[in-house]
């Protein structure tokens, strides 16, 4: 780095060119006082408020320090008397506008600090008119906009345009009546606003304060916290990390920290959905099923089950539990299953998969991520010889080319999507491709919308054109691959104008992707599960690989795979082993040396040889009545499993099902012993994030009444099953896991108490490597492998009966089955209703009105759910979020299979839509 | 087909909660429809966002939610960035779903110094109660450039000189709401009269890009905008910098009293183009940008003619010269904030450094001219340096084009030598208006405040003024006799500051809102309003609010009995 030595209040500095006179006086020890400058990364320094200013010899007028660099020779000086009354007067000038202290918005505000740092407390100029200031907005649940405190710094238009992308925040107008907006001048909960909270962190007067922190009058204080616990987000596979500020043995509000995935930012889950822990619907107490109660069905009252639980100890409840499962282990080796968690810690997760394996014996053990990403996996195993990202997203900072294909991160990923949006706005290419015009539309260079299912011949047609126009890697593809002459002659069945036709993009756009990505300098690839939940799911994945591998776009800055993985600890699961064929770290169950190696470990000799059930089949092993014990730890396969008619009446004829959760699930409507666990917020354990990061969760409250922490409960449970397992803290379960995975190797738990570290990491100083394979592949040879895909269609095509298209999915503000976030209040309030989104036009022909009721029926069954206009789906689909139980999708989807990696098809179904007077209308007519 | 579940297990259920389409404002099929046809093929580049709302405005009158909700669809741009720069900029009505649209017809005071002295405030006050407010609209606006026949008016695009009620209620019934487009000298007449042979002959390669700038800068031209920065010297540091470079002709010619640019541009528009293709000729520029002020609507008729004509006759290619037009913002006049503007965006100046010759338009370097100036580049190119530098008066070199309004006879440009001194000017100007003494003068616009008659021996040219803490800036001279208050004077242009502050800065936002409030009282609060003025000036971002305190520091200085 270039430095530049200047004279700083008459001392002699030396300091990087491209650090501000604000950061370098602030490294002398120097505070400077600053409003609009914030001290944080990803914040753009505006020089707006002008509170921060110094003089510089030679200069007419004074200059703001955050935005002024060193040269050499300077003369700066920070302490004169001109500059200092220049920076008081300003803040002088603010205070006349503001409300008292003692009615501040916000009393302990970074504005207050700094008037008192420069002992200014009352001003001498005349306020503005009262009819100039701006009145209250109270109409978001989450957020309080009190512009009466506003001092035009723009931090939350920064927040806002720079920092998320969300586009919402703007300053309109002029002069002093300009004022901070949404879009045109709406309220704020009328507005695009999707409630990141970005611009609540970043306001320094309280003008925008977490409405938790405020009275009825508006008033608060964002010091009145008894403590701050550091941890990571409970939702998505972002993992970023936050600080829940607790008052009254309560979280109050959460704060984004600078974990490495997330450099302080937090989405609307994040950062409002934390009340759910607090709902009265906890489970407090163990239960057991009542003697009397009703044949199994979904009947219960979360609020209130006594009508079919009875309250037990803990010592009758883990009985009983292990019990049911013992009786069934006696009567044959697999009667038994158990769906983990991808919820839970690391250290639950193998605690999980231990017990079912060294318990009864045999591998029935899997988790979500079988709905996830189960094929994305299966095909990296295969080519790539990991199943885990090649880099991180956060690479995307060093790619010039972009491809995010079934993936809609804005709503799934938001955190991960504003680096996206970043990557945009610097002049990135950013190639969407996705039947749904989702959020990233607006800032894609290439957006292709093309028709559901037909992912293999939109990929197979670009890489066609990357062989044709010789666009291919040569270099790479001869060093680090093999079977390319195999793929090359199998894209030659695949000519581009065909492929264009089938998957309904021009054939000039899609030769436009092809020459964009070959031609990148460093592209990365990004997808979710619009790829991963298909029956050609692995095939979809596997192309992605090839258009990677013959442009050499893996093991460099910013190039890389990366599945973005779907639960904050997904990637963390899979790892510790939660997967029918393999033991933790993807070592198969198969091989005898591994088995040897951890019956070593665990003091057994009974490790199975034989690949377990994976999710679907298990439930349909429980239909079929050859599996009738069932332990589930915080998974709600009622909700989330295709066919969920078909998934409940397999849970009604288990024999004994344990539910370990928070709350009384669909699931655990099926139960007959309910154990109580903790919430992520009141339990200690290490998540990894889909980055490969790990990270310390840590309990900011405890868990309500008997609750306890999962990895308590798995313990107790395995010593009524007859395991000797003396487990004393997560941390011993750690150190235990990192004799048999060495993705932990230089990884350990006091280093995770420090900071967060990225696996691989090759010594005990090194924070991780974000990307890897730069030197071959885990595979004979060290090379990746290119597995030609051949087309094939979904397993369940529009016809004359059912002509529109179904694809389901989640929306921003729920997780999953909704379990948390229909229970926490700003989630809630800003998605309460069930709904199905179709084009307008789509609508208009059905005779349905937006905002009436619709029924969607499919081969499976029928919801009725409301209908929402929404442009972004095309005229022949219907898209219907999971997270509602009284309109569940996946009533309504399909349990075909992908044969490699044992996915359903969520992302395709036929189905129809029928008006209001329940007469189906046919869209085309 | 549905499986019958027992209501119980159906813990939730939102019904009639909902929102019926995704958060926030949707777009509408016609609303849309009606964009897409007025944009035609026009390119959706951000760039193009505030010719883009004109097209709105002029086509509806106004902005209305649903067409800025689908002109942002169009462009791929938010909500919010179309908002705000719909709002930041006077000439844009932007009306919500639950407003009424403005009448058909708009009408728009001046009150700028010169018109408030001829009686802006009265003609303002009997137009509301002498016209039906549902059919016109009748609101203030700064200076439109027509200061030597105050008081004036814009009616729809029509601006009416020496205005009153029987002229609007005339122009109404004859319709006459356009611009009226004044005799000019036109491409034609300018060939004929040897009009872009030295731009020809510079382009053939007759001289080295240095020397014409050596003729230049010897002939002592200085940026006329007001800077006064010398000419020549901007092009090589344009040129020292790696392309593209652009070429941006600051047209916003908003400075109160100033109306000079306006005065050639009517006259002979394609000196000041001659000038312009040859100082692009100088700097290699790729495109030349003009921005003109939407206070200029004849003005805009004539360029847009006069460089379809250079097209056609192949002097530049389509596209080279990029006419945008102002939307009613002073602040544009300050060349980043006209750079902002031209990118699209609210007309906020940047920070310096970087200048805007090293990154301008796109961030590329940019060389930014007035119009008066290169109205000189081209005489001084086709007539040599002498033209300027033989001009000698009280020690001072070259001319000067004073736009002279207030209490004289004669109101109008006059191009003197630009020694003149303010009593010189005043004998130019035909002299004081009977039964008026002369008593103090505005010398360059409200930015430089307000000096007495005393102060009569100056040369009224740059450097001359600073030690009387005032400056010549764009040679905006209002003469104010013993019938006008300096006070009300001074708090005129503190107004006209508020209004137009973009509201970036504070001590330049919440300064001149402050200052207007404390020069409204009986007595000033001196040591207050001084200290104010000395954080305005040493901490503003731009000119606009560090020359802002000038009228204040001026009058108490000068007319301290009045305050």
């Amino acid at each position: 780095m270039e430095t530049v030595t200047f004279t700083l209040d008459g001392v002699s500095v030396t300091a990087p060119k491209n650090q501000s006179l604000w950061e370098i006086a602030k490294r002398e020890g120097t505070a400077i006082p600053h409003l609009c400058h914030k001290d944080a990364i990803a914040y753009r320094s505006d020089g707006n408020c002008r509170a921060c200013m110094v003089q510089i010899e030679g200069e007419r007028t004074l200059a703001a320090s955050c935005i002024r660099f060193p040269v050499e020779g300077m003369v700066v000086s920070t302490q004169d008397e001109r500059s200092v009354t220049a920076r008081k007067l300003v803040i002088e000038m603010l205070v006349a506008d503001q409300p008292e202290q003692s009615q501040a918005r916000d009393r302990s505000s970074h504005f207050w600090d700094m008037a008192k740092m420069q002992d200014v407390s009352v001003s001498r100029f005349p306020p503005i008119e009262p009819t100039r200031v701006p009145q209250p907005d109270l109409t978001h649940l989450a957020m309080g906009v009190n512009l009466d405190a506003c001092i035009h710094c723009n931090l939350c238009v920064r927040a806002c345009r720079e920092v998320q992308v969300n586009d919402v925040i703007g300053m309109s107008g002029r002069g002093h009546d300009a004022r901070i907006t949404f879009d045109f001048d709406d309220s704020m909960g009328q507005s695009t606003c999707v409630a990141c909270g970005e611009c609540v962190q970043a306001c320094p007067t309280g003008a925008l304060m977490p409405a938790t922190v405020l009275n009825e009058s508006g008033n608060g204080d964002s010091k009145a916290f008894d403590r701050e616990v550091e941890s990571v987000c409970p939702y998505c596979g972002v993992g970023c990390q936050l600080s829940f500020k607790v008052k009254d043995e309560k979280i109050i509000w959460v704060d984004g920290i600078e974990g490495p995935s997330n450099e302080n930012r937090l989405c609307v889950k994040g950062r409002f959905g934390f009340d759910y822990i607090a709902h009265p619907h906890r489970l407090k107490t163990p239960l057991i099923r009542r003697e009397d109660a009703p044949a199994k069905g979904l009947d219960v009252d979360p609020a209130n089950p006594w009508t079919h639980f009875r309250e037990a100890s803990w010592d009758e409840a883990l009985a009983a539990a292990a019990d049911g499962m013992s009786r069934l282990r006696d009567d044959s080796g697999k009667r038994v299953a158990g769906f983990g968690s991808a919820k839970c810690s690391n250290e639950e997760a193998y605690l999980f998969q231990k017990l079912i394996r060294q318990g009864f014996s045999h591998n029935n053990v899997d988790h979500c991520t079988r709905l996830c990403h189960a094929s994305s996996v299966a095909a990296l195993m295969e080519n790539v010889g990991s199943g885990a990202v090649t880099a991180t997203f956060n690479e995307i900072e060093n790619a010039d080319v972009a491809i995010v294909i079934g993936a809609n991160p804005t709503e799934n990923h938001p955190v991960a999507a504003t680096y996206f949006k970043q990557f945009s706005k610097r002049g990135g290419k950013l190639i969407v491709m996705d039947p749904r015009g989702q959020g990233l539309k607006r800032h894609a260079s290439h957006m292709l919308q093309f028709r559901p299912g037909t992912d293999v011949a939109l990929l197979n047609g670009i890489m066609q054109v990357i062989v044709e126009e010789h666009l291919y890697n040569e270099d790479y593809i001869r060093d680090y691959t093999e079977n390319w002459e195999a793929m090359k002659s199998h894209l030659a069945e695949f000519p581009v104008a065909k492929m264009a036709a089938l998957c309904g993009i021009d054939e000039s756009m899609l030769r436009d992707v092809a020459r964009t990505f070959a031609g990148a300098k460093a592209a990365m690839i990004f997808w979710g599960m619009g790829v991963s939940q298909h029956i050609h799911g692995t095939d979809n994945s596997r192309c992605l690989i090839s258009l990677a591998l013959m442009c050499g776009q893996v093991g460099h800055p910013g190039s890389g795979l990366h599945p973005l993985r779907g639960q904050n600890n997904v990637q963390g699961a899979s790892d510790a082993g939660l997967i029918p064929m393999f033991l933790p770290d993807y070592q198969s169950v198969a091989e005898e040396g591994v088995r040897t190696a951890f019956n070593d470990i665990w003091g057994t000799d009974n490790i199975d040889d034989e690949k377990g059930l994976t999710v679907v089949e298990i439930m349909d092993a429980i239909y079929a009545g050859d599996i009738r014990g069932l332990y589930v730890l915080g998974e709600n396969p009622a909700m989330s499993d295709p066919d969920v008619d078909h998934a409940r009446a397999a849970l009604a004829k288990l024999e004994h099902l344990v539910v370990q959760d928070i709350f009384l699930t669909e699931t655990a409507n099926y139960a007959d012993v309910i154990l109580p666990s903790s919430a992520w917020a009141e339990k200690t354990g290490t998540v990894t994030n889909t980055n490969r990061q790990v990270q310390m969760g840590r309990p900011a409250v405890s868990p309500p009444g008997d609750a306890r922490e999962d990895w308590w409960i798995t313990v107790q449970l395995a010593r009524h099953l007859g395991l000797d397992w003396s487990y004393q803290h997560p941390r011993e379960v750690f150190a235990e896991m990192k004799l048999s995975m060495h993705s932990l190797d230089n990884i350990t738990w006091d280093r995770l108490e420090q900071t967060a570290v990225t696996y691989p990491s090759l010594a005990e100083d090194d924070p991780g490597q974000a990307i890897v394979f730069g030197d071959g592949y885990p595979r004979a040879g060290g090379r990746a492998r290119f597995t030609p895909a051949n087309i094939r269609s979904p397993a369940e095509l529009p016809d004359d009966q059912y002509p529109l298209i179904l694809i389901t999915g989640r929306q921003l503000e729920h997780w999953h089955t909704g379990s948390m976030t229909r229970r926490a209040t700003v989630l809630d309030w800003a998605e309460p209703e069930a709904n199905a989104s179709l084009h307008p036009k789509t609508l208009r022909k059905l005779g349905i009105r937006a905002g009436d009721m619709l029924s969607i029926e499919t081969r499976r069954g029928s919801i009725d759910t409301m209908a929402r206009a929404d442009r972004a789906v095309s005229e022949d689909m219907v898209f219907v979020p999971f997270a509602f139980v009284e309109a569940a999708a996946n009533t309504l989807t399909n349990p075909k299979l992908d044969p490699d990696g044992k996915i359903p098809e969520f992302k395709f179904a036929a189905c129809r839509v029928l008006a209001p007077d329940r007469s189906s209308v046919d869209p085309a007519a | 087909m549905t499986t019958t579940i027992d209501a119980a297990g159906i813990w939730k259920s939102g019904r009639g909660k909902g929102r019926s389409t995704p958060k926030g404002r949707q777009v509408d099929d016609s609303a849309l429809a009606d964009i897409r046809d007025l944009l035609g093929e026009r390119p959706r580049r951000r760039d193009l966002l505030i010719e883009h709302l004109h097209l709105v405005q002029d086509a509806y009158g106004h902005l209305s939610a649903a067409h800025l909700r689908a002109l942002a669809e169009e462009m791929k741009l938010s909500q919010a960035e179309v908002y705000e720069v719909a709002t930041f900029y006077a000439h844009f009505d932007v009306i919500a779903e639950d407003q009424s649209p403005p009448p058909a017809l708009t009408i728009r005071v001046c009150d700028s110094l010169s018109c408030e002295l001829a009686g802006a405030q009265q003609l303002l006050a009997g137009l509301k109660s002498g016209l039906n407010a549902a059919d016109v609209r009748v609101v203030r606006a700064p200076c439109m450039g027509r200061c030597d026949t105050a008081p004036v008016l814009e009616i729809g695009h029509n601006h009416i000189d020496h205005a009153n009620l029987e002229l609007v209620q005339q122009a109404i019934a004859k319709k006459d709401l356009h611009a009226h487009v004044p005799a000019y000298e036109a491409y034609a007449a300018y060939v004929e009269n040897g009009g872009y042979n030295t731009l020809a002959s510079l382009r053939k390669g007759a001289s080295a890009v240095d020397e014409i700038q050596d003729k230049v800068l010897s002939s002592g031209l200085r940026g006329l905008g007001g800077a006064g920065f010398p000419s020549g010297r901007k092009w090589s540091f344009v040129r020292a910098e790696q392309g593209p470079r652009f070429l941006a002709v600051n047209g916003d010619e908003g400075e109160p009293g100033t109306f000079k640019d306006r005065y050639y541009l009517e006259r002979t528009p394609h000196l000041f183009l001659e000038g312009m293709l040859i100082a692009a000729w100088a700097v290699d520029a790729d495109k030349c940008y003009i921005y003109m002020r939407d206070e200029y609507p004849a003005v805009l008729q004539i360029l847009r003619d006069e460089i379809a004509a250079l097209e056609n006759a192949g002097i530049v290619d389509a596209g080279f010269i990029d006419l945008r037009r102002g939307a009613g913002a002073y602040i544009c006049g300050e060349e980043s904030a006209m750079i902002e503007s031209i990118e699209g965006k609210r007309g906020i100046p940047r920070h310096r450094p970087p200048f805007v010759a090293q990154k301008g338009i796109f961030d590329q370097p940019t060389l930014v001219h007035n119009v008066e100036t290169l109205h000189w580049v081209a005489r001084v190119c086709r007539e040599g340096p002498e033209l300027l530098n033989s001009v000698q008066k009280n020690g001072r070199t070259g001319l000067r084009s004073y736009s002279v309004s207030g209490r004289v006879n004669n109101p109008g440009v006059h191009v003197l030598p630009a020694g003149s001194t303010i009593v010189d000017i005043i004998d130019a100007a035909g002299g004081m208006l009977d039964g008026h003494v002369f008593k103090a003068y505005q010398p360059g616009g409200p930015s430089a405040g307000l000096l007495p008659a005393s102060i009569n021996d100056v040369p009224m040219d740059f450097d001359t003024l600073q030690e009387h803490g005032s400056f010549i800036g764009s040679a905006a001279i209002v003469i104010l006799s013993d019938k006008d208050s300096a006070k009300a004077a001074a708090l005129n242009m503190l107004r006209f500051f508020e209004d137009e502050s973009c509201g970036q800065c504070t001590p330049c936002r919440v300064g001149c809102e402050k200052a207007v409030k404390l020069m409204e009282t009986e007595r000033w609060d001196k040591p207050l309003l001084e200290e104010l003025c000395t954080v305005m000036a040493d901490a503003s971002i731009c000119g606009l609010g560090q020359a802002a305190p000038n009228p204040i520091r001026l009058t108490i200085k000068h007319f301290a009995d009045e305050v």
